[in-house]
């Protein structure tokens, strides 16, 4: 690919409906959205599509019909090939999130991303070149299929980013934790469910605690904690209140806890009327931070991230902000930032952040659920032994 | 009334609460209902806020209150009951809690919401300056003042609104105002920087008139006043409605690409958005003007020669934006004032941080001036509109003040 030309990108996605991650990401590749100031058009074209659901609810068809420079095609390998026998794209975005697929006894979503993956690299494999690649979400609900994306692509050689746009998006406030830190504990109080919303807060912990002294050196064990446990955890001190209260203090949706007020504290008694059912992880990394990613459903709508950094008693904290299309705004301007970081890999053929974070992440998330799985025990995670440095420059949203 | 003279030499024998001891307020309201803006504003006295990442409970006491409507849903009586203090009938009586002097440390005046007549040019005549004017006479009888807050706009009436100023000046107590868009938190976290050269600058909002287009006209103001030379006054304004509006556009007396930078800057399109969720150009594309079926803009020239504009773009965004050019820039500069959502509305939490400023130091954080000068651009447009939409000279607004050297908005 010259310089001077455009990359054709291919995007392969699960479904493509009002409010999908395929239709955040895709549209934004395709009408652009707003960046730095102005209406950002991609230098790209999204050449072909391929959706493995199409529902009465479906968009691409819409999409292809206003873009026609973007074909639809029957396959994944066909998408990428476009009709032909050789890979025709400079990049490939993969969005296995949203569709019918089952959950498996654990309780996960079996969003085929793995086999959207192999289906790519098999064309690679067949092409003999391969292009920079991004998956969105964790990499599978599968550690061993995860595990196995990330060797093929280091083996390949191609560059591959993953994730939350949660590390990417906006701040309030607008702080970075400082490279090097000594960070003592870290925590992140949000809401969502098991197998969904945990990779989110995994992720808003993870971008921050790897920029810690020494960068990340993987997980040891995780435990659960889900109901009755969740709150005799609280009541222990199993993770420090003053992180939750620092958390609590920077949410913009904490659901008040008495009548006729519209914003007070809640003490524990109010949580525990309020979060039905409340979903805690706990953690260890080698070099022995733990940290802790709490689910409060009815507490709070939003992401918000306190720890203990350089040995300071008052906690470091902000919220990592979602603008969520669900009455507060109509876009999902979250998404630009990791739709504008996969233009710069597509352009530079290098990703923006490791995708080390996200293997790590998707290990946690699949730890997290064995361990709900196995009556809320700690869960040994010798697999996680994952040491990786962080960017040296914030990627988060800012400008 | 007394003069300055003998209203200094009472103030220095007049008693202060000490200065152990917490200060104490008098809420002056209209009404006092979950999420008018007295509930909102008043609870953060009685049950802290989040501040720089902790709950913050300020060192102060909430003594008095005067509610002057009870609708449905008063919590009046169950916060003075809860709280340890009484609800008085009159203002006068508030601030002197029930005795013959004045008898608080500060004074809040939040006079939104409630059933109030409109006048001819739409604007509701919530009793500001009345509520102001009782609170005066209190000091000026007792000899003594005391900071006072005023949420929002002065008045709706410029002289009404000057003649608190000069009051405050005349008294000599700290005063501050405005809205709660000019403390909010920004995406992106950005200022201009002070003594830049502005060349042209525009605002867009929505939620009509006048609640809105107040919010809209200072956090405009609170951007462009950080320009060289500091704050002029305002030479003549102008308000356009439907499609002058976009005629104006086309005639470039608003820049498209800062209207097209400030709505790259919304979280909120509406229109194709919400039917598939898609993003839109909306100025590119057109739907800018199929959505925003009433669009009003208001033209402001300040005396300086700076020319801003403000749109008023109902039916195509929820939200508010800003964009400006200066000079030497290559980029444009923009931002969204971010109103978080209700019921926690944490800018009322950001704007009432000011407030305990404004209380526990006696100075203003910023000039209550920019919220004179705002006043008095909002009643001039809304004379324009009712006079056939008429430039309006405004020998009137020439208020001069220079923006706080340090930026007030939230970030930290």
């Amino acid at each position: 690919m010259s310089s001077l030309m455009r990359p054709k990108l291919a995007a392969i996605v699960t479904a493509y409906f009002k409010y999908s991650h395929a239709q955040h990401i895709v549209d934004r590749l395709l009408d652009g959205y707003g960046w730095n100031g102005t209406h950002h058009y991609p230098p790209m074209d999204l050449v072909s599509l391929y959706v493995d659901q199409t529902g009465s609810n479906d968009l691409s068809r819409e999409r292809a019909s206003r873009h026609s420079g973007m074909k639809i095609y029957p396959t994944i390998a066909e998408a990428l090939t476009a009709g032909g026998s050789k890979l025709a794209v400079d990049g490939v975005v993969i969005v296995g999130e949203h569709g019918n697929y089952q959950r498996n006894e654990k309780g996960q979503t079996k969003y085929p991303r793995y086999e959207f993956f192999e289906q790519v690299v098999k064309v690679f494999r067949d092409s003999g070149r391969s292009v920079p690649a991004f998956s969105d979400k964790h990499l599978s609900w599968n550690w061993e299929w995860a595990r196995k994306m990330y060797d093929t692509s280091r083996e390949m050689g191609f560059s591959f980013m993953a994730g939350s746009s949660l590390p990417v998006t906006w701040r309030t406030p607008s702080v970075e934790m400082p490279l090097g830190a000594h960070i003592g504990e870290a925590l992140c109080l949000c809401y969502g469910g098991v197998d969904s919303y945990d990779f989110h807060g995994l992720e808003t912990v993870q971008c921050m605690v790897e920029r810690r002294r020494g960068g990340e050196t993987g997980v040891e064990w995780i435990q659960a904690y889900r109901g009755d446990k969740f709150w005799e955890a609280l009541r222990q001190g199993v993770w420090p209140k003053p992180l939750m209260d620092a958390a609590l203090c920077r949410s913009h949706t904490l659901v008040p806890a008495r009548a006729g007020f519209n914003h007070v504290f809640p003490a524990v008694e109010d949580m525990r009327r309020l979060v039905r059912d409340p979903v805690a992880y706990r953690y260890q990394h080698a070099d022995g931070l733990k940290c802790t990613v709490l689910l409060m459903n009815g507490l709070v709508r939003d992401f918000n991230f306190a720890a203990y950094v350089n040995g300071r008693s008052e906690p470091w904290s902000t919220q990592l902000y979602l603008p969520m299309p669900d009455g507060r705004t109509t876009l999902a301007d979250f998404f630009s930032p990791q739709v504008n970081h996969c233009e710069t890999m597509y352009l530079s053929g290098k990703a923006a952040y490791p995708l080390e974070r996200t293997l790590l992440t998707t290990g946690l998330t699949a730890a997290g659920v064995e361990s709900l799985f196995r009556g809320q025990t700690r869960y040994l995670t010798p697999h996680l032994a994952i040491r990786y440095q962080p960017t040296k420059e914030s990627t988060f949203w800012r400008t | 009334m007394l003069t300055r003279r003998s209203f200094l030499q009472t103030t220095t024998l007049a008693a202060a609460a000490p200065a152990s001891q917490p200060k104490r307020i008098a809420i002056v309201a209209t009404v006092y209902r979950l999420l008018s803006h007295a509930q909102h504003m008043g609870d953060r006295f009685l049950v802290g806020y989040p501040y720089g990442g902790v709950w913050h409970k300020p060192d102060m006491k909430v003594v008095s209150l005067y509610v002057d409507q009870k609708p449905a849903g008063d919590l009046s009586g169950d916060r003075a009951r809860e709280f340890g203090f009484q609800v008085y009938p009159t203002v006068a009586e508030a601030l002197r809690c029930g005795g013959k002097e004045l008898a608080v440390d500060a004074v809040l005046i939040v006079a939104e919401h409630g059933n109030y007549p409109r006048n001819e040019k739409g604007q509701t005549l919530y009793p500001r300056y009345e509520f102001f004017e009782q609170c005066i006479q209190v000091f000026e009888q007792g000899g003594r003042a005391v900071p006072v807050y005023n949420d929002k706009h002065l008045s709706y009436s410029f002289e009404k609104a000057k003649a608190m100023v000069d009051a405050s000046r005349r008294l000599r107590f700290p005063m501050l105002a405005g809205s709660s868009l000019p403390v909010t938190w920004r995406l992106p976290a950005i200022d201009l920087p002070l003594g830049c050269k502005i060349e042209e600058a525009l605002m867009v909002g929505e939620g009509g008139s006048d609640a809105m287009d107040f919010h809209a006209l200072e956090g405009m103001q609170c951007m462009v006043e950080r320009r060289s030379g500091g704050e002029t006054g305002v030479k003549a304004v102008q308000l356009l409605e439907g499609d002058a509006v976009w005629k104006a556009g086309d005639e470039g007396r608003y820049s498209k690409a800062l209207l097209t930078s400030a709505l790259s800057r919304s979280d909120t399109p509406l229109g194709l958005t919400v039917e598939d969720g898609r993003t839109q150009d909306l100025v590119a594309s057109g739907q800018l003007r199929v959505l925003a079926k009433n669009p009003a803009a208001y033209f402001i020239e300040y005396r300086d020669g700076l020319k801003a504009a403000m749109l008023m773009l109902d039916g195509a965004i929820k939200d508010f934006n800003f964009a400006a050019r200066l000079s030497g820039v290559q980029q444009i500069q923009s931002t969204q004032f971010l109103l978080t959502p209700e019921p926690n509305v944490t800018y009322s939490a950001c704007l009432m941080h000011k407030v305990e400023q404004l209380i526990e130091s006696g100075a203003a954080p910023y000039p209550v001036d920019r919220t004179l000068l705002v006043s008095g651009m909002l009643e001039s447009c809304l004379t324009s509109k009712l006079q056939d939409h008429l430039r309006l000279e405004t020998p009137h607004l020439n208020v001069a003040y220079q923006a706080p050297r340090q930026s007030q908005f939230a970030q930290a």
